[in-house]
């Protein structure tokens, strides 16, 4: 009896709970009751305030739901093409402003470090007035006689998603720049005296001391950027016209918006949908978890 | 990331102390306040400004305060709503097609004003029915959206063409041999096409008495105002008669910098003409081109236009009604005053009957052609404007549509029956009807 006393007693500490409970209110409220409710919710077919149940009806909506697959196809396309090119980017970048520049460093890193803290829309109108089809962009190419036909950045369904992924990279490459330059401080000089002793090249040493050095990094960056992108909506938004033209950009967590918020307002169906995404990101943050111990 | 939440929890719980005192004052009997949400401050805001003013003047202890909401006001009441009416205004404005749907989903969100005594019969009948549900009316109509098409008479004249030739009811088939001889003449496209927007088949379609759904109000994409309004719109692209723009700006950009010769769209883009005031005395209007082999096509339509309702949640009803049955609905000189007023301030044309008589309706305006009065025409095309039905369904609709129709005009889609299955397939897929 004592002994399960003393096993269980320290659950009852009255002044840790005390300490802990403004923190568990609102996990409560905010994280467990959202995700209980949630469960309810996507048994329901919503219309506002009326509501009926169906089940797992809306996941059978959903198994025909072409436009949500594609979304979620596009969400995985993006993170397989623009996250690699922004995080070689802003490692190429953070390596330059690190060893081969020496003057006008804080500079360099301001500018690229200002898209993330620039407004969102105010950059979506000066980037659609580049890139419309008489917009500097095209006049540039042009001029240089690289295009005789204006590109559709906006208009066409394939370079509307290479204009999310330019922007997407535009806008966060300077933001992983900085993990790489404090990865980068963090390695020791004398790593790099020794190379040069032993007569190893700038090249030699980048693939053997410094890139072996920022994986840690590199895994970090990558886990932050893809779940950033599963849950891309700020671009497709606003950028192309609510994922435009004809769903060619559109985003699982967009359509979901809209399917709450704009189409139906079912939040039944939102939720639904909600939960597909949540247990794709739950799988990938899985595996990155896995990787990141297998490295460490 | 945790000193991130922490910061905006506490942030939270100094707003939440914020709006408890104030509520505690309003308890107190300070003056009445009400809260009116639109967006367009040159616009609906400038025009609920001027009717504030008209209350105002009579009820000086009223404080009313126009909140601009820029960005998806719908989606905001109906987060409002769904939170119970927390957060929301007392008066809001919203577009025409959402009511329905408001009403389908929200029963007894907004205030029936009917029984509060407004006479509906005092409005263009087109606006009143979509707001009307059995023997309730729950909104007070704003502005008309009576179209037309604007064209630029100095680069017709140019393409060695009289542009009074042309100052008439047209059919599209007409417009497009326009187009095709401006174009040869001077190789500017004749219209502006917002690629992103469905103004364009909206106003064809609707011309013809006409919406995308059946008599029940299920989606019904496969009639024939809208293959004819889809084929009219695939050939003027074809021709290369359509200015292509993306987006709004774009769009602008392509009839006031002169990259285009006209466009197709209600009044209320009249402001925006006028901001080039290098183009006063170039602009001619002339009647919404006419669907020929449509049963019932005509000479008018409408596009967008919207209207101001009581949400059920405001804890000021008598005070809101009063202000709207005093200002928007009233018939005092003051009142039609305003009205008279804000078309030529803002270009905002009410669709309250007696407002009518104002001097600006007939007025002539230097800013036209020969000085045309276009507020007498437009008024004269809104008399024509059917009564139409969004049902529930119309954003969702529109969507599909419009998703289907840039695939048309990107060349992914090349026939009409096309884009009528594509719509459709996209439509079941997104609504699970």
């Amino acid at each position: 009896m004592l002994q399960i006393h003393n096993r269980y007693h320290r659950y009852l500490n009255r002044t840790g709970w005390g300490f802990i409970a403004p923190a568990l209110a609102f996990y409560l409220v905010f994280m467990l009751y959202p995700i209980g409710s949630s469960l309810f919710l996507v048994t329901q077919k919503w219309r506002g305030m009326s509501r009926e149940f169906v089940g797992l009806g809306n996941f059978v909506r959903m198994a025909h739901d072409q436009v949500f697959w594609k979304a979620l196809g596009h969400n995985f396309l993006f993170m397989a093409i623009q996250i690699p090119l922004m995080v070689f980017l802003a490692m190429v970048i953070a390596v330059i402003l690190h060893q081969g520049i020496k003057r006008f460093r804080g500079i360099f890193r301001t500018i690229y470090f200002l898209p993330v803290v620039t407004s969102l829309v105010a950059y979506s109108i000066l980037f659609r007035i580049l890139l419309q089809s008489n917009g500097l962009l095209n006049n540039f190419l042009h001029s240089l006689k690289l295009i005789t036909e204006p590109i559709g950045w906006l208009n066409d369904p394939f370079w509307a998603k290479v204009t999310i992924i330019l922007a997407l990279t535009w806008r966060w490459t300077g933001y992983n720049m900085v993990f790489f330059l404090v990865g980068l401080q963090n390695i020791n000089k004398e790593i790099y005296e020794a190379a040069e002793v032993d007569g190893a090249s700038q090249i030699r040493q980048f693939f053997t001391i410094t890139l072996p050095l920022l994986t840690p990094v590199i895994l970090f960056s990558l886990v932050t950027s893809t779940s950033g992108t599963m849950q891309l909506f700020d671009e497709p938004n606003v950028l192309t016209w609510e994922g435009g033209p004809a769903n060619a950009t559109m985003t699982a967590a967009l359509y979901i918006y809209r399917q709450a918020f704009v189409l139906n307002s079912d939040f039944g169906y939102a939720s639904a949908l909600s939960y597909v995404m949540v247990i794709i990101a739950a799988v990938l943050a899985f595996i990155q978890i896995k990787v990141l111990k297998e490295r460490n | 990331m945790k000193k991130g939440l922490v910061l905006f929890l506490a942030v939270l719980m100094i707003a939440v102390s914020f709006m408890s005192c104030s509520n505690k004052e309003a308890k107190a009997g300070a003056p009445q306040k009400l809260t009116v949400w639109c967006w367009d401050p040159n616009f609906n805001g400038y025009s609920m400004g001027k009717a504030v003013e008209v209350y105002q003047a009579s009820h000086p202890d009223v404080e009313i305060e126009i909140v601009d909401v820029p960005d998806n006001i719908e989606g905001k009441i109906e987060a409002g709503l769904q939170a119970g009416g927390a957060g929301l205004p007392d008066i809001s404005l919203f577009q025409d097609y959402i009511i329905e749907k408001f009403v389908q989903n929200y029963p007894g969100a907004f205030v029936d004003l009917k029984a509060e005594g407004i006479d509906h019969s005092q409005f263009a009948q087109y606006k009143v029915a979509p707001m009307t549900d059995g023997d309730k009316i729950y909104g007070i109509p704003f502005d008309t959206g009576s179209t037309g098409l604007f064209l630029r008479t100095d680069i017709i004249s140019a393409a060695g063409l009289n542009p009074d030739d042309y100052q008439k009811s047209m059919t599209w088939s007409e417009v497009i041999a326009l187009g095709e001889k401006v174009k040869a003449a001077t190789g500017m496209p004749l219209i502006a096409y917002d690629n992103t927007s469905f103004d364009f088949l909206r106003i064809m379609v609707q011309s013809t008495g006409t919406q995308f759904f059946d008599n029940s109000g299920n989606v019904m994409y496969d009639t024939p105002a809208v293959k004819k309004s889809l084929a009219y719109i695939k050939e003027m692209d074809d021709k290369g008669i359509l200015f292509m723009a993306e987006g709004w700006n774009n769009w602008v950009a392509a009839f006031n910098n002169d990259q285009s010769a006209g466009l197709m769209n209600a009044l209320w883009i009249i402001g925006t003409l006028k901001s080039k005031p290098e183009n006063a005395g170039k602009w001619m209007v002339v009647p919404t081109p006419i669907v020929e082999g449509v049963a019932n096509a005509q000479a008018a339509s409408n596009n967008g236009g919207s209207s101001w309702y009581v949400l059920s949640a405001t804890k000021n009803k008598d005070l809101a009604v009063d202000f709207l049955k005093s200002t928007w609905a009233g018939t005092t000189p003051e009142a039609l005053g305003f009205y008279n007023e804000i078309l030529k301030g803002a270009g905002a044309m009410g669709t309250f009957l007696p407002s009518r008589s104002g001097s600006n309706y007939t007025a002539k305006d230097e800013f036209f052609y020969k000085s045309q009065a276009v507020y007498k025409d437009f008024s004269a095309w809104m008399e024509k404007v059917p009564v139409l039905y969004y049902t529930p369904n119309y954003t969702a609709m529109r969507t599909a549509l419009g998703n289907a129709m840039q695939g048309m005009l990107s060349g992914n889609i090349t026939t009409v029956d096309g884009v009528i299955d594509a719509a459709a397939a996209e439509y079941k897929q997104t609504t699970g009807n």
